[in-house]
Order: C-alpha cells, then structure tokens, then sequence
C-alpha cells in the first residue's frame, strides 16, 4: 500500500496516499494501533513533497482512521465494521466511475460496459 | 512568507541572439520549486547568475536575505550546489574529495557524509576521474547535502542518469528536506520527475520567465476540454482560451485548451448555445508543452 503514486493521475497525489491507507484499514490490513511510516520515511520513500504526505495523514486523521500523536508518529485507529464497509464501497464506486467515463471517450455504452461486467464476473464465477 | 531567492529586473546580454530579460524570481522558504525550460532557455545562466558565478548588468538578486554578489560568502556557506557539469579534482579519491570539501563548510555533516557514502555505495578509495556518471551525480549531491545548506540550488541533478540512480537521489534529497526543511531551486527539463515533488514552479523560456506559480494552480487551470457546437468567435469567454483545434478524428467536437478553469465555468457553454462534452486534466508536461505553445504564438 506504501507502493508507486501516479504524478501523472489527476487524483492529487496526497489523495492517492490517504486512499491506499484508508483501504488497507478497511481491509484489515493495517490493524488499529499500528503505526504509519514517518513522514521523513515515505517522502523519501515515494520521492514526494513531505508536505503532501503531511498532508494525507492529515486527511486520515480528519476522518478518524488515524491519529497524529505529537512527537510519537501517526497511528491506526479502531474504525467501526460499517465505516470500513462504506469506505469499500466508496473506493469500489470510485473506480466503476473511472471505468465508465473512460468507456464514454472510447465511445462505449453504460449497457456494453455492463454486459462486460456480467460476462468477466460469469467466467470468475465458474 | 520570506523569499529563499528573490531576484528583480535581472538583466544580462550573453551573445547577440541570448539574454536574460526582467528576470523577477520569487522562491518561497521551504518550497521546492521546479525551474523549468526547454533547452537553451536560459535555466543554467540563470542559476549561474543566482551564485554569483555571472555578473548580471542590471537588477538586484538575493539569495536567503542576503545581496548577490556583496555577501557571496554568507551565502555560499549555506547554500549547496549541485552543478550540471562536475567541478570535481579528477586525481583525488572519493574519500579526499571528501575531506576537501568539509574544510569549506563550518556546518559540514560528517556523519551525513559517511551515511551517504554508505548509501550510495560510494567507494572511498576510488578516483574522481574514474566514477561512472552515475557515481559522480551521487558524489555531487552527497557534498552538496553534506554541507547542511539551507537553500539547494540543483542544476539538472539527474539529467543523464539512469532510473534507478535517479531514484536514488531524489531519495536522498526528499529525506535530506524532510528532516532539515530546506529550500531547494533545482532545475530540469524532465518535467514527470518534477511533478511528484515540487510545490512551486517557473517556467523559462528564451530568457524570459514565462509564468511563475504553485504547482496546484498550474496542474489544476489547464484543460483540455471538448466542445460541440462552439461559437465562431470566443471573446467573452471566463477562462483564458489557448488553443483551438479540430476534432481528434475519434470523437466528435473541437480540442479546446484552457486556462484558469473552474468547474461552474461550463454555464458558459450553454449560455452561447454550445455543448461541453468531456473535461481533460492535463499533466504537467502537457501543460508545460501548451504553455511554450501559447507564449510564442504571434498573437498571445
């Protein structure tokens, strides 16, 4: 989840960072209590602005999935079982979006990337 | 906010076909900021001016609060400097160079220096003159950190290294700035390597700075967007038009290139009976590529 942000995404790149750890602690894979990288550690680590990476830890901590400890680092907190659920959902629903409006500039239909979808999910389910 | 750099007017005729013209840079403290520009435009003349290694015929430049080039001493102690090309004595080892240049620095950081070594893989006995071009970039950004600068002024630091030298770098760079909170200035023309970091630019371009400002308004106002049915003529537009040109050949409607978007900006459309069909966020490179495009248009 630490892994390559995309400079090239319109997604701003501290948006990019505070998504990946928000699924990763919906997902169970950052467990509460945990601590997050340092600052000094992921900047360098991504080769991105520590000022950006402040700044996604700070969207997290606005959203109660982490907490900033003065001095100490940044932690995961205890997120309830139906936060977690809604923030997969909002993150699977963000990529659909992604998908269908790059399907509208090849000149797809909502209907074609949807017949797409029963087909791919069919084939996974046999 | 005080200015690492700030430069006003700065003049200086280098041939009959080049000169740096009303150079008026603003380098905020703590920022990273991306000195951008085709080749030629004038970025290492510029830098060259910036540290006194240029005499400017006119104008005032300061770096860290201090006057360029009456307090060059102030600030070359707490400015590092990464060159394009090596200044390095070719017969010494890595390990003298080293020493050599600790003893030009009040605030040099031995430990920095050895940890670098260590993390570049840097060979303490090997000769200058015999590094690859990899290990010298290393070596040059190894000094240059290794002084504890407040400012970094970083002409091209990666141009020629291959990507894994690259990363390597920037590595160290963005942890040296994590920690120490210094401004750096570093220049380049590979403008993805920029992106990721930087939170100011200026874009130079033959000798003019041609627009200066944060990275988010630069990345956010330029669009691409595709419009059906436009209006033959645009002038009482909100956004600033750049470019206009017929449709890709895929899909239907004109390219037009914006500046200065802002999402309620699409009433516009309708207001002159047109129809806004998709809305493009360009990169950085795009926006660099459409910037240059624009400003040496005949009538821009």
């Amino acid at each position: 989840m630490f892994s390559e942000v995309d400079p090239r995404s319109p997604t701003p790149l501290y948006d990019q960072i505070a998504s990946r750890i928000r699924i990763a602690i919906a997902a169970g894979d950052l467990v509460p209590g945990r601590s997050l990288p340092s600052v000094r550690h992921l900047a360098s680590r991504l080769r991105v602005n520590p000022a950006t990476v402040v700044q996604a830890y700070r969207a997290l901590a606005a959203d109660g999935f982490v907490e900033m400890r003065q001095g100490s680092g940044t932690f995961v907190c205890e997120v309830g079982t139906g936060r977690k659920e809604s923030e997969r959902s909002a993150q699977a629903r963000q990529l659909v979006r992604g998908l269908l409006s790059e399907a509208a500039r090849r000149g797809l239909s909502a209907g074609d990337v949807a017949a797409a979808f029963r087909a791919e999910l069919g084939s996974e389910v046999e | 906010m005080s200015n690492a750099i700030e430069t006003r007017a700065v003049q200086r005729r280098m041939n009959k076909a080049f000169e740096i013209r009303d150079l008026a840079l603003n380098v905020p403290s703590g920022s990273i900021y991306g000195f951008l520009g085709p080749n030629g435009s004038g970025k290492t003349t510029t830098i060259r001016l910036l540290l006194g290694l240029l005499r400017s015929s006119q104008g005032s430049i300061a770096l860290l609060g201090r006057s360029v080039p009456a307090d060059m001493p102030h600030i070359l102690a707490r400015t590092g400097f990464v060159p394009e090309r090596p200044h390095l004595y070719a017969g010494l080892t890595i390990g003298e160079a080293v020493r050599y240049h600790s003893a030009f620095y009040s605030a040099w950081d031995a430990e920095r220096a050895e940890s670098l070594r260590r993390q570049f893989r840097l060979d303490p006995s090997q000769r200058v003159g015999r590094l690859s071009k990899g290990e010298t970039g290393k070596l040059l950004v190894l000094l240059a950190l290794a002084q504890n600068p407040d400012l970094l002024v970083l002409d091209e630091p990666t141009d020629g290294l291959d990507p894994v030298v690259r990363r390597d770098v920037l590595s160290a760079l963005l942890d040296y700035v994590s920690q120490c909170g210094a401004t750096v200035f570093i220049s380049s023309h590979l403008v993805h390597e920029l992106e990721r970091f930087c939170d100011w630019v200026g874009v130079m371009d033959d000798g003019r700075l041609v627009a200066e400002m944060p990275m988010g308004t630069f990345k956010n106002g330029i669009k691409r967007l595709r419009v059906l049915d436009g209006p033959a003529v645009v002038d009482d537009a909100p956004f600033t038009l750049l470019a206009r040109e017929p449709s890709d050949g895929v899909s239907a409607g004109e390219i037009w290139v914006v500046r200065d978007w802002q999402a309620s900006m699409s009433q516009y459309f309708e207001r002159v009976g047109a129809s806004l069909r998709e809305v493009v966020d360009l990169d950085l490179e795009e926006g660099f590529v459409e910037l240059l495009r624009t400003f040496r248009s005949p009538n821009a």
